[in-house]
């Protein structure tokens, strides 16, 4: 039967409209309402009009909204290059050492931590840094230490400690899908004219590798600068971070305008810093096929 | 030809073996290439004619033997200090770099100037025909362009030997000739000694000083084009270069530097030892090039030998037809080839023919 293209168009929408119900409710309102709720008049527990900036100079007016969000911002940079450079040694053994046969099984074993859940796996960093933890009574039986390390104390290095452990997986997959598609005659190649393997991966291997490292970059700073559970469970909660208190606004103090501005800014905050990502990575694909 | 035999040496294999596990890759390997010469290692798939260009590279290492380059022993050698340069098969052209940047990549540690390099590097690519395209990204070139990249990036750090494994092979039939013609010119304009891995023995006819014919790790032959297409060594690499037709034959006496056989359909034959390679314990045939035999046309004499046959099968190429004759009322077929000239019109199958032929044509295997 011919279909006009009019017809053709309402079974496309028919077809996707499952996934855009989804898209919609689940994402598109959600924001929306945040969005929404940023640039209303806050009561305890309830929003009105009229529409107001008030919840933004509110924030632009105090330097410690400001001193929050570049600690956030500071700690989820570090965890980034953390987790990026120690994945990378991890990446590349995986891709140009292990035998193709045994590749799989190895990402496998890297994907392991990933079994248990996120908030037991920081719970038990607690119970191994913490006061009298694990650590702090190996290091003392061993006679190294004699008080307490109390580690997680520390605050923010044990937050990035944490965190970089939690989402050093995410960052090795992208980087080794990067470097197999590194076409192996091209490191021979640089060794044929001339380099030794080390600068060989310099000038090929890395640059080439990239995109991948970007990807991962990307993929560990989102979720870290909004990262919730690590800073309330380790570091004794004294260091909170966005989500900490934009949790503080929106549950405790119930003040839903205020907290949902802190949202808005903190998100426009990643997506600033997501877009460098992206532009760095340009600058690298830009040059390949 | 004797273009090869008053050259020094630039390559010599002793005995070179390499085994991958039990795989037995490199079969005692023994040879000499010289400076100057363009040289191709010609053979099927499988037949060690990459692993041995590439333990010349130092990509590979060798089990046992000797390889040296310009008098020096490559043992120990890595592939980054070793004067010679390879034209990978897919060119290995990087990606993230942009032509000039490809073409000056081995320049780093070299002492000259930045515009002198950049002046080489203009120069290089110039006589690769390349002329101008420095600036472009190394994605947006064509095979052909790709392949002019890598010889010139290979070129401009002057090796003692230019490595080329298949690197006509991704190109297209026209492409590829043209290449080939282009690579001959380039190899007598830079004098440095080229060698061609290359599974194709067209090919390596075309552009080879000399040739070493590679199967199971050994090499059959090394000879020049010539030798190696009228004299092949053995029954297997007549086969693999060019066409050849193989007719039973019976050793009725060896005296001298005379061998008498009686071949099916030719009749008695007396040819020279030179005619008959060393014995490989195989059953005798005699070998016979399509070109080598001639259609005898109306009151046309043979000048040497002839022989009755019937035609076959005809297959016309325009400017040449292939006739397969069966020999003399016997069951042996013949594959010959006829130009198309005027005055010779094409014969249909089943028109009894003269052939004629020449006894110093004939190879003997046996």
């Amino acid at each position: 039967m011919a279909q006009t293209p009019g017809s053709e168009a309402r079974t496309g929408l028919k077809l996707i409209s499952p996934t855009a119900i989804y898209v919609i409710l689940l994402l598109a309102v959600p924001l929306a309402t945040v969005l929404m709720y940023s640039v209303m008049t806050g009561g305890r527990g309830n929003v009105s009009l009229p529409l107001t900036f008030e919840n933004y100079t509110e924030l632009a007016s105090k330097s410690v909204y400001g001193y929050l969000l570049l600690k956030s911002l500071m700690v989820a940079l570090i965890v980034t290059a953390i987790t990026v450079l120690l994945a990378y040694p991890v990446a590349y053994f995986v891709s140009f050492h292990v035998k193709p046969e045994r590749k799989s099984l190895w990402l496998f074993l890297i994907t392991i931590p990933f079994w248990t859940s996120y908030i037991i796996r920081v719970s038990l960093w607690f119970v191994i840094l913490g006061y009298d933890g694990v650590l702090d009574k190996t290091l003392m039986a061993l006679g190294i230490m004699d008080t307490q390390l109390n580690f997680s104390s520390y605050g923010i290095p044990a937050i990035i400690f944490v965190l970089a452990h939690a989402y050093a997986p995410f960052a090795v997959l992208p980087i080794f899908v990067s470097l197999e598609k590194v076409d192996r005659s091209l490191l021979e190649a640089g060794q044929d004219l001339g380099e030794s393997r080390w600068v060989t991966f310099l000038r090929v291997t890395l640059p080439l590798s990239m995109p991948g490292v970007i990807a991962a970059a990307l993929i560990v700073f989102i979720p870290t600068v909004g990262d919730y559970v690590t800073p309330k469970l380790v570091g004794d909660g004294k260091q909170p971070l966005i989500a900490n208190f934009i949790e503080t606004q929106l549950l405790k103090l119930q003040d839903f305008p205020q907290g949902s501005a802190f949202a808005v800014v903190s998100m426009l905050m990643v997506a600033f810093v997501s877009v460098l990502f992206v532009l760095a990575n340009k600058r690298f694909i830009g040059g390949q096929k | 030809m004797t273009f090869s035999d008053d050259r020094p040496t630039m390559i010599e294999f002793k005995d070179v073996h390499k085994y991958y596990g039990d795989y037995h890759a490199l079969r005692g390997i023994n040879g000499t290439i010289k400076a100057g010469e363009f040289f191709s290692l010609l053979g099927p798939s499988g037949c060690g004619k990459t692993t041995l260009l590439r333990t010349i590279a130092g990509f590979e290492d060798i089990s046992s033997g000797v390889i040296m380059i310009d008098g020096k022993d490559m043992a120990g050698v890595a592939a980054n200090v070793r004067p010679t340069n390879m034209v990978f098969q897919s060119y290995a052209i990087f990606p993230h770099m942009s032509v000039e940047e490809n073409v000056g990549f081995g320049l780093r540690k070299d002492p000259r100037s930045k515009e002198e390099k950049a002046k080489a590097v203009a120069e290089a690519l110039e006589m690769v025909g390349l002329k101008g395209f420095g600036k472009r990204a190394a994605h947006a070139l064509s095979g052909g362009q790709r392949q002019r990249v890598a010889l010139a990036r290979a070129l401009i750090l002057k090796p003692k030997v230019l490595l080329l494994d298949e690197p006509l092979s991704a190109l297209d039939k026209k492409m590829r000739e043209h290449m080939q013609v282009e690579l001959i010119k380039l190899q007598r304009q830079v004098g440095i000694t080229f060698i061609l891995v290359t599974h194709d023995q067209e090919e390596a006819l075309v552009m080879s000083d000399r040739i070493a014919v590679m199967f199971e790790g050994e090499i059959a032959q090394l000879a020049d084009p010539e030798t190696l297409y009228r004299r092949p060594a053995t029954r297997k690499v007549a086969d693999f270069i060019g066409t050849m037709n193989f007719i039973p034959a019976e050793i009725l006496s060896e005296a001298g530097d005379k061998v008498e056989v009686n071949a099916k359909g030719l009749g008695h034959v007396a040819l020279d030892i030179a005619q008959a390679p060393e014995k490989t314990g195989e059953a005798p045939v005699v070998g016979l090039r399509p070109e080598t035999l001639t259609l005898l046309y109306d009151d046309q004499k043979a000048p040497e030998r002839e022989t009755d046959g019937v035609i076959d099968e005809v297959i016309y190429f325009g400017d040449m037809t292939y006739y397969d004759v069966y020999l003399g009322g016997t069951d042996v077929e013949v594959r010959l080839s006829m130009r198309n000239v005027p005055g010779r019109p094409v014969l249909d199958v089943g028109t009894k023919v003269r052939v004629a032929w020449s006894p110093s044509a004939l190879v003997l295997f046996r």
